[in-house]
């Protein structure tokens, strides 16, 4: 997929992202593919699909517009999914452009296919984040609980219980349960988890200052500390905020921006992978 | 997970609830599930639910690390009214205690309201925590 998008790259002027656009190399070839866009939608829109000459205009676009496809890719690669599949299945919203695109409208094809071509990306995200396939009705539901556990945490200044978020969400408690089972099954790779590696530098400086002082009790600090310093930035905060500063995993979430539920999860994990390498000296 | 509804139990009324899984990883889920449910239903909080299901997964991995293989993982879990306590076994052919400076333990005393571990005899390795239902309402 991208050695083959690569190798046309350099073979054809293609439309480069727009924000890659820089004056300086890509106007003329920019200006010349553009121009190639809308010739080919032109000769598409007067060719019957049954016509040879419509599928290879068809395919022309899609070549025109893959570095498109692989920019927007791009942005999602560092969600644990693989690159080429992104891209794979970008270029399927690609597709879905190019079949739904109406030139009449006056809209640039790049502008019309990029909210597309995301869209599909993330909809592969939403089918591929549940590491046990989890029923749509459940996902839902863990949707709803995370909004309305936020909501009810903020109106009761603590965290809800399961009634509490039964009754506001007037569902049994059984249901209410299981998408809290079925959160602890999303696994996370998830959308709503972007990376953070980068952005809790300042307060990350901060929560490491602690650090001596609250592992100073603990005997096996010498070997916690290389593991600590394997974990993402984030999974170490929220470690450090829960069990190091005493903060409840609602305090947590508020603190990060995330929903309780994926804390509790992210702890559930980092727990996992400290005990495995601790039990395993 | 079935559509039919189950009766509605007072877990109160039940007093202890045993269980035992074989001793091995892939059961763990079974009991923070069973863990979870039955903090649930005595009305505990998110959190607290959430911290119980994490104490129970460190606990009885720890447990699991000692345990004589092909041996069994029993569990009992006790209700009042405003509390859980889980009680945890195997058999270890030499158990350890984990010591009360160590991460474990540090992990395990902030998720619960109380932790013990101790030898029963020569070759039994139990631990016992409880989370206690904070009061709440006076928001």
């Amino acid at each position: 997929m991208k050695t083959s998008a690569e190798a046309l790259v350099d073979a054809t002027p293609s439309i480069p992202p727009e924000r890659d656009l820089k004056p300086r190399r890509a106007t003329k070839d920019y200006a010349e593919a553009r121009a190639r866009t809308k010739t080919a939608f032109a000769k598409l829109a007067q060719l019957e699909p049954e016509d040879p000459d419509w599928a290879e205009i068809r395919e022309q676009l899609v070549r025109l517009h893959l570095p498109l496809v692989e920019h927007l890719a791009r942005r999602f690669s560092n969600r644990g999914e693989p690159f080429d599949d992104l891209a794979q299945v970008g270029t399927i919203g690609l597709l879905k452009a190019v079949d739904r695109f109406e030139p009449e409208r006056g809209v640039e094809f790049s502008t019309y296919a990029t909210p597309t071509i995301v869209g599909e990306i993330k909809r592969h995200f939403r089918d591929r984040g549940w590491s046990i396939r989890v029923p749509r009705r459940l996902q839902e539901m863990r949707l709803e609980l995370s909004t309305v556990t936020a909501d009810l945490t903020h109106e009761l200044s603590r965290s809800p219980t399961v009634s509490e978020l039964a009754g506001r969400l007037q569902v049994d408690q059984d249901s209410v349960l299981e998408g809290l089972e079925s959160a602890n099954a999303y696994s996370t790779l998830s959308l709503d988890a972007p990376d953070t590696r980068d952005e809790l530098g300042g307060t990350m400086a901060e929560a490491l200052r602690f650090d001596d002082d609250a592992f100073g009790h603990i005997e096996d600090r010498e070997s916690l500390k290389p593991l600590l310093a394997k974990l993402t930035p984030r999974d170490r905060k929220i470690l450090l905020l829960r069990f190091f500063h005493g903060m409840t995993q609602s305090q947590i979430a508020a603190e990060i921006g995330m929903s309780q539920m994926h804390v509790s999860r992210l702890l559930s994990r980092t727990l996992a992978t400290l005990r495995q390498e601790l039990l395993s000296d | 997970m079935t559509d039919v509804a189950d009766p509605p139990v007072d877990v109160r009324d039940v007093a202890e609830i045993d269980m035992s899984v074989p001793a091995e990883g892939a059961y763990l889920s079974v009991l923070r599930t069973a863990a979870a449910g039955l903090a649930a239903r005595l009305n505990f909080t998110l959190d607290d639910i959430e911290d119980l299901r994490i104490a129970v997964d460190e606990a009885c991995s720890i447990l699991l690390a000692q345990a004589i293989a092909g041996s069994r993982l029993t569990c009992a879990f006790h209700m009042t009214e405003d509390s859980v306590t889980v009680r945890a076994s195997v058999r270890a052919t030499s158990p350890r205690i984990p010591s009360r400076d160590g991460f474990s333990w540090t992990v395990l005393t902030a998720l619960t309201s109380r932790v013990e571990f101790d030898i029963r005899s020569p070759d039994l390795l139990l631990i016992e925590l409880s989370h206690q239902r904070p009061v709440v309402g006076l928001a």
